[in-house]
């Protein structure tokens, strides 16, 4: 299999790029949970899809192939390893025989095969209700795995736990093995989200919601995002019991606008179609796209602007020089000296209405220019903003003045300048300087800033990102004509929140991915909602 | 990146608070997920050991850290029940669990089961490679013994008769130290910053130790070696600890090997130092034997900061860096850092020679020319190279050279001549193997 795709992409693929995919195929290690994909499709297709039972001489053979044929099955991991080939709904019942087949050559299954085990019932338990029998067995191995070891390791505790969560009546048995998760990892985004979606199809009791809001919480502090069909059990509970849509609705929206979540495409169709089962009073929903200046084009009304509180400003500023700037050690972004002659220079001139990174704008159009093309494009910029009748500040570095003295002396008599060394890093002090001016001011730079908000910690993190979105002013491009052509500030918010009449707008995304990366573009699709308080 | 450097901090926020106070282990992971505002602001090395605390919360400690133990222990035993890559629990040593509390998250700790199952393999591996060899030799040992039986007269070569002296290694050990010891009266001295320890962790500080060995062996390989000294030495640190691994006789006093634990200002004179840093402007154009070079013993590996940059500033030491980019082409292969020894040889060649070409040989190969364009004229002159390339007399050695007018290159232009006399060396069928020469050549 592996040498038909080789084949197939040779191809498909040029030359050249070929060369480097092939280097890169052969240092890529399979991880050696799994087998490699041709054997394990052999496996699965010959003997286990088509068999819902082996007898005893066939286990024996199959498992004598496995370890003769791979150096790194041997007999403590070839159960484990045959129970994780059979992992579909369908082979639950190939599953059991296997353990009663190990069962009846007298040795008991191991610890990491009776956990595969639960996984395979777990799989089961999504496309139909276990039996009664079955989910007996489950408890049962359960008490086996928690019988030998008082706290039990992060892997075991998550295979019971999707093992308990396939019961009817047990699953809260599962709340304290997550606990025990913690002692040695935090648990996974599949914990979590098995139990949350488990506590909201459970029968009704509000203490269940509010342990699944609990977790949820508790999942999005630690930065994971809960899986789609979370949502998508909350919003099938919805639509069997409307009485409870207002309230739970609107704690789920708060959740998506704290933690600045974008759902899937797949809860909003739910979300969407929920709002056509309720009455019209209750809940509507329309898909729409932002116009100009954040104006929804279903309700026709702008976002909520983006700017932060006073209060959030004034930590924001007050933290920042010494988490970003100072840090450890203060000689390794500037020196004391510099520090302090940039803070009274920054204190005689203030306040500005925009702080211009000279270098990051010089260099936007390429790295490669002449000196004078550099010094002559910021002296472009700083004369976009006079003519606006702009007070600037530039900062940058000693060497400029070694550029255009012509360009330089226009910028000097147009706007406030500062030079730092050349072996400091100019950035923090152009965010400081913009934070010292107020909340009116903007900066001018291309940088996303990403060092700068990792350094202000989590806490101050969404509000730095909130302040930058707000102010960040950047250079796209300048025209064969001299023209600049400058990136506005996005002024409304991105992420789930309430207008003042209580229309929700939530953007969402197309799939639901693990770990999404920082977007600093405008979400593309909408979702506007008006909720009945 | 970001995400794992943030959970090492929250790693160590929940080692320290395990130590400080007396909270359940739980309650500490909670509260961690809060944000380090509470952090102190010094660097805090998510690596380094966790301080001892005070005697009375030892107890309590030792009790969690028992139970931490022994489930991570089970940890280690499911995943090798389930074929993941991690050792057997038999293979695991008291040093390699310390160093297993020492991580903080889940996926550090299967990067060094990972690591550590791949030296049990290699063992095993070799053990069985060792034993079959043992049967082997046994074999021919077995053969030679009963061909020597037959044999009456005396047997040369290498350990029996023969006209050769064994020269033992110690013998090239002592004569190499001597060398060492005259460099120490005499040489010009390099100093080798030995501060970083709290900078890298464990791997890195292990990396740094082999190449400081990898320095003082090439030193004292030289002709010429500097005199070498490693100050700023914490002895209780991982990379000392590494290098007396390598080197065990490194403390005694008869040893040629200058360690200091106090820092190189107390030792040289501060206006002769001058600090090697890739971070600062000022290229190195000549070296001047009288100024003290300074070489951060750092493996940078994961960290960005200017370290060495900050050192030498807040010191107030003057700066310089090697001149890679005015004499070399980079490449887009790896970054510009070099490793110690590779430093020390340049530093050498360049005092023995004053040539930055030469001495900038040692930067590897891989680093300098791109690999595609390599590749490239590989491909693309498969006429220039190989046996056909040889036999129509093709040279390319001084096309690959940089050349001032590319217009005079060409891959049939004589290259400059390989041997400078080449009277005597014309073949002459007359005069071959018979032992007279031509009048003439031996008037010349």
């Amino acid at each position: 299999m592996n040498n038909l795709r080789l084949l197939r992409h040779l191809q498909h693929v040029r030359y050249s790029k070929c060369l480097r995919w092939m280097a890169s195929q052969h240092k890529r290690r399979p991880q050696l949970g799994q087998l490699p994909p041709d054997r394990l499709e052999q496996l699965r297709s010959d003997l286990f899809e088509r068999r819902q039972e082996l007898a005893g001489d066939e286990w024996l053979e199959v498992r004598r192939s496995l370890v003769d044929g791979h150096k790194h099955i041997n007999t403590h991991n070839v159960d484990a390893v045959i129970l994780g080939v059979c992992n579909k709904p369908s082979q639950l019942a190939l599953a059991k025989n296997y353990v009663e087949f190990l069962r009846s050559q007298g040795s008991e299954p191991n610890a990491a095969t009776l956990g595969r085990l639960l996984r395979v019932y777990n799989a089961a338990y999504h496309e139909r209700p276990l039996s009664a029998t079955e989910q007996a067995e489950i408890l049962q191995i359960c008490d086996t795995l928690q019988a030998d070891h008082e706290t039990l390791d992060a892997s075991s505790c998550e295979h019971l736990i999707h093992g308990l969560v396939a019961t009817n009546n047990d699953w809260q048995r599962a709340l304290p093995l997550l606990q025990m998760v913690k002692i040695t990892s935090t648990p996974s985004v599949a914990a979590y989200s098995a139990l949350a979606g488990k506590a909201f199809s459970a029968e009704e009791q509000p203490e269940n919601l509010d342990l699944a809001w609990r977790l949820l919480e508790e999942m999005a502090s630690a930065r994971k995002l809960p899986r789609c069909e979370v949502y998508l059990t909350l919003l099938d509970r919805l639509a069997k019991q409307p009485s409870q849509v207002p309230a739970q609705l609107r704690q789920l929206l708060q959740f998506l606008e704290r933690h600045e979540i974008l759902v899937s495409q797949r809860v909003a169709e739910r979300l969407s179609k929920l709002a056509q089962q309720l009455p019209a009073h209750v809940l509507q929903a329309k898909v729409t796209q932002l116009g100009a200046l954040g104006k929804c084009q279903a309700c026709q009304q702008h976002l909520q602007p983006v700017a932060i509180s006073d209060e959030q400003f004034r930590q924001l500023s007050e933290c920042f020089l010494e988490r970003v700037l100072i840090r450890s050690d203060v000689f390794q972004r500037s020196s004391p000296k510099e520090v302090t002659r940039f803070k009274k220079y920054v204190e005689r001139t203030a306040p500005y209405d925009c702080v211009i990174d000279g270098l990051n704008v010089a260099y936007s159009t390429g790295t490669k220019k002449s000196p004078q093309q550099l010094a002559k494009l910021v002296a472009t910029v700083v004369r976009h903003f006079r003519e606006q009748d702009k007070r600037v500040l530039v900062l940058g570095r000693e060497h400029m003045r070694n550029w255009s003295k012509q360009a330089m002396h226009y910028v000097q008599n147009n706007a406030s300048l500062f030079l730092t060394s050349n072996l400091s890093q100019d950035d923090p002090f152009l965010l400081y300087a913009t934070l010292r001016s107020g909340q009116d001011t903007d900066f001018f730079s291309r940088d996303l800033m990403r060092s700068h908000a990792f350094h202000l910690g989590p806490e101050l993190k969404p509000i730095f990102r909130r302040w930058q979105q707000e102010h960040q002013f950047s250079l796209i491009t300048q025209t064969q004509t001299g023209q600049i052509i400058v990136k506005e500030p996005i002024r409304h918010r991105l992420c789930a929140h309430e207008a003042a009449d209580g229309t929700w707008h939530v953007p969402y995304c197309e799939a639901y991915t693990l770990n999404p990366t920082e977007s600093f573009e405008v979400p593309a699709k909408w979702l506007c909602l008006k909720l009945r308080p | 990146m970001l995400k794992t450097l943030s959970r090492w901090r929250l790693g160590s926020q929940l080692l320290r608070s395990a130590a400080q106070t007396v909270r359940p282990a739980s309650d500490a992971s909670e509260n961690s997920f809060a944000g380090p505002e509470d952090l102190p602001k010094k660097f805090v090395n998510p690596f380094s050991k966790p301080v001892p605390a005070a005697s009375g919360a030892i107890e309590e400690t030792k009790e969690d850290r028992e139970k931490r133990l022994k489930v991570l222990q089970l940890e280690v035993d499911i995943a090798h029940q389930e074929g993941r890559r991690v050792p057997a629990l038999s293979f695991m040593q008291d040093h390699h669990w310390e160093h297993v509390l020492t991580l903080p998250t889940k996926s550090a700790r299967i990067k060094y089961f990972a690591y550590l199952w791949q030296i049990e393999m290699k063992k095993e591996s070799e053990q069985r490679k060792r034993a079959q060899r043992a049967e082997d030799t046994q074999q021919r040992l077995a053969e030679v013994r009963k061909e020597r039986e037959e044999n009456t007269h005396i047997i040369y070569g290498l350990g029996h008769t023969s006209m050769f002296l064994r020269i033992y290694d110690s013998t090239i050990n002592h004569w190499q130290n001597n060398r060492l010891t005259r460099a120490m009266q005499f040489a010009p001295k390099i100093v080798m910053d030995c501060s970083y320890d709290s900078h890298m962790n464990r791997r890195e500080a292990t990396y740094a130790a082999k190449q400081l060995m990898l320095c003082f062996a090439e030193n004292r390989l030289n002709d010429e070696p500097f005199d070498l000294h490693f100050c700023n030495a914490q002895l209780e640190g991982s990379c000392m600890q590494g290098l007396k691994r390598f080197i065990p006789t490194m403390l005694n006093p008869e040893f040629p090997m200058n360690v200091h634990t106090q820092c190189f200002t107390e030792l040289f004179p501060k206006q002769n130092l001058v600090y090697l840093t890739p971070h600062c402007r000022e290229d190195l154009v000549t070296y001047n034997p009288d100024d003290i070079y300074i070489v951060g013993a750092m493996v940078d590996t994961m960290n960005n900061e200017p370290l060495s940059l900050a050192k030498a500033k807040r010191m107030g030491l003057r700066m310089a860096r090697l001149p890679l980019d005015r004499y070399l082409q980079w490449g887009s292969g790896s970054g510009k850092s070099l490793t110690l020894n590779q430093m020390i040889n340049i530093m050498l060649d360049l005092k023995n020679t004053g040539d930055w070409e030469a001495a900038l040989k040692h930067v590897p190969r891989r680093k300098v020319v791109q690999g595609s364009e390599f590749q490239q004229r590989k491909e693309r002159d498969s006429w220039s190279v190989g046996t056909r390339a040889r036999k129509l007399n093709m040279r390319v050695d001084h096309l690959l050279d940089y050349v001032d007018d590319r217009r005079k290159v060409s891959s049939f232009e004589t290259p400059k001549k390989l041997r400078e006399r080449r009277e005597g060396m014309e073949f002459q069928l007359d005069t071959w193997a018979t032992g007279k020469q031509k009048k003439k050549q031996r008037n010349n």
